[in-house]
């Protein structure tokens, strides 16, 4: 029997029970829609996340001192060790194009003059690449021992009344003595800049670690009584050290990357270097770039999806022992008319061929309802923590095979057992 | 449609049921069913008539002897095959007509061709003409359970018709209609058979098995006798075992 006659007789059968169908389909809307809600979540967030990361960031390469293999993202388990001359000899080597701390300075508040607001998530303190010139909207990046700053757009905007290039502001710092910054750029937009800072939009004051950190590392004692242990009597000097460095390779290609890299590592773990006197096993140096850093998020992203994936698979499971039970009940019920089938002439496959059709239909059905509802689901999800929409295309495609393979499986041994009838018995069935 | 030939024939047929005890259902049966002809088969329950009727429907096939259909040795057959036999030389009519009930009164009627890869232009315009031929042009596109009981049977016997097959098998056709539309469908059959259908009709009511040229009798699994009858429906004397029968005593 033509595919087409089957399909027609099969969609006749479905609409005869529309309520029964509908409730059949309803495990593997589930499932399916479960699967593309998440699917499309995490491209979404995957998207979001990489697309912040401007090309021109690639090239930089974040480091810090942690225990080998600790997990658990940027500057996990991180230890100061980094002096400022290492950095300079760093910027030094040939692979590398500049190479400088980085650094939050814990802040109470900043004044414009008059005004004052709070400000907890304190100074970012960096090199003047850090902030990449393409990324400033008006003025210029700061200069590396200047009393200089560069804002974002929300700590410009919070004051009453906006702050611009050339103004001076007052920072009061967490142990409350303050400092004076000139501000002399503000960024085009207020997402973060690294993976150190993380992406999200939020009020950011960008200064030069000299002369902020070294200042108040110096006076704080920061980076030194940090070191702990045997570091302290090296660290008599009490010299500034960095937790956390950025390193610019030439450019972003992976080979100047790795150059970049490899001879950093060299430099630091060499006895030139001040921090090769606190790394030892427990402690090494890590370099890694955004893309790699995003990595270990996108491990925690697809540990979640593959839970998903599991449950959904589970529904889907339980959708297809639905549809094989209701295909069950509709080979009984409709014996009598595969008798008469039969008796006109049905061949044994073709009978087959229609109530597989008919289990086909089912989860096809569900499938297309399913990716719809997850598409939905997903679009609100992704509206609702504000990122951009991804529709993963390909696994609706996925979603689609998925269905027929359910129908399929889950009509086969009904369609097999209507196939087989006796029509004599059929036709005699009440 | 060729009135000359044999569209049935059995020789020495026997259909044994092994449920505990053997039973024989039919026990030696010869039975030669000539093109155009109108035979009606009478009996008791149990007499073998249902056995007879899937015989000759190939929808079963002989413990021994020989059942040709159409020209074809059913036992010889393969399962494919017989059905295709069954799909293009035999047309059956039930007692409870059997339409399918999600298909309306056109769609039954081409329902054997769509089995035979017609095509569903061709199969529509040939099941209509059908409909035509049995007074049911006005009501091609209704449901079943949108016809009286005389109006389902005439979509039957369209449906017999529909694949032009040596012999229309019709089971009890009155069974479950009232006198008047009981011989409105008989008068049909009549006109059929006048074109040139070869007809075989069960049934346990005399009065319908007159309207036949002629009505086997038959008694435990055998032919009783042969009763040839004339235009009027009057029985011509004699002939206890018919001249193509192998006779009921084997």
């Amino acid at each position: 029997m033509n595919p087409l006659e089957s399909l027609r007789l099969a969609w006749r059968s479905i609409r005869g029970h529309r309520l029964r169908s509908a409730l059949t389909t309803l495990g593997i809307v589930i499932g399916i829609a479960a699967v593309i809600a998440f699917v499309t979540l995490g491209a979404s967030l995957q998207a979001g996340v990489i697309g912040d990361i401007s090309p021109d960031d690639q090239r930089n390469v974040y480091g810090w001192a942690a225990e080998p293999d600790s997990e658990g993202g940027p500057l996990a388990g991180a230890q100061p060790v980094f002096t400022q001359d290492d950095l300079e000899a760093v910027e030094d080597l040939e692979d590398v194009d500049a190479a400088y701390g980085y650094a939050t300075l814990q802040t109470q508040a900043i004044s414009n003059g008059e005004e004052t607001v709070a400000q907890g998530s304190g100074l970012i303190a960096s090199g003047p690449s850090y902030i990449r010139e393409e990324r400033i909207a008006e003025g210029r990046q700061f200069e590396m021992g200047a009393r200089e700053a560069v804002l974002n757009p929300a700590a410009a905007n919070q004051f009453e009344e906006n702050v611009s290039v050339g103004e001076n502001l007052t920072v009061t710092m967490l142990g409350g003595q303050q400092m004076d910054v000139e501000v002399v750029g503000i960024t085009d937009n207020s997402e973060g800049l690294s993976p150190f800072e993380g992406f999200e939009s939020s009020p950011r004051v960008y200064v030069p670690t000299d002369p902020y950190y070294t200042e108040q590392a110096s006076m704080l004692g920061i980076g030194g009584g940090a070191g702990g242990g045997a570091g302290n009597q090296s660290l008599a000097g009490g010299e500034a050290r960095f937790l956390a460095i950025i390193i610019e390779a030439e450019s972003a290609d992976q080979t100047d990357i790795d150059a970049a890299r490899e001879s950093a590592t060299d430099y630091l773990e060499s006895d030139a270097a001040d921090a090769s006197e606190l790394l030892d096993d427990d402690l090494e140096v890590q370099l890694q770039t955004s893309t790699e850093l995003l990595g270990q998020l996108q491990d925690v992203l697809n540990l979640l999806q593959n839970f998903i994936v599991g449950i959904a698979a589970i529904s889907l499971l339980v959708g297809s022992i639905g549809i094989a039970n209701i295909m069950l009940v509709s080979v009984t019920e409709r014996t009598r008319e595969i008798g008469i089938m039969k008796a006109v002439g049905a061949q044994n496959r073709d009978v087959l061929g229609l109530f597989l059709t008919e289990s086909v239909i089912l989860g096809v059905i569900g499938a297309i309802l399913g990716t719809g509802l997850g598409l939905v689901g997903g679009y609100l999800g992704a509206q609702y923590i504000d990122l951009p929409l991804v529709y993963p295309l390909e696994y609706v495609a996925l979603a689609i095979i998925v269905g027929m393979v359910v129908g399929i499986l889950a009509g086969l041994y009904p369609a097999w057992r209507a196939a087989r009838t006796d029509p004599i018995d059929a036709l005699r069935y009440e | 449609m060729a009135s000359s030939g044999t569209a049935v024939s059995l020789s020495n047929v026997r259909k044994t049921y092994r449920i505990g005890e053997p039973v024989h259902a039919l026990d030696g049966v010869s039975l030669e069913v000539p093109r155009g002809s109108y035979t009606a088969i009478m009996g008791p329950s149990g007499s073998g008539k249902s056995t007879l009727m899937n015989l000759v429907g190939c929808l079963d096939t002989p413990t021994e002897g020989t059942v040709v259909v159409g020209g074809q040795d059913v036992r010889t057959l393969g399962d494919r095959e017989r059905t295709r036999l069954r799909g293009t030389e035999v047309g059956f009519v039930f007692q409870t007509f059997n339409l399918m009930p999600r298909l309306n009164a056109v769609e039954n009627v081409a329902l054997p061709q769509l089995f035979q890869g017609v095509g569903r232009a061709e199969r529509l315009e040939r099941a209509r003409n059908l409909l035509e031929r049995v007074g049911l042009g006005d009501r091609t596109d209704h449901m079943p359970n949108e016809l009286s009981g005389g109006q389902r049977q005439r979509v039957a016997l369209a449906r017999a018709l529909v694949n032009d097959p040596a012999i229309v098998l019709a089971d009890e056709p009155s069974g479950n209609l009232d006198t008047d539309t009981e011989a409105d469908i008989l008068d049909l059959f009549d006109e059929f058979h006048e074109g040139g259908t070869t007809m075989l009709v069960v049934t346990h009511e005399r009065h319908v098995a007159e309207r036949a040229d002629r009505i086997v009798h038959l008694l435990d699994g055998k032919i009783e006798r042969i009763e040839e009858l004339d235009d009027a429906g009057e029985s011509q004397a004699g002939s206890p075992a018919g001249r193509e029968s192998g006779g009921g005593d084997e």
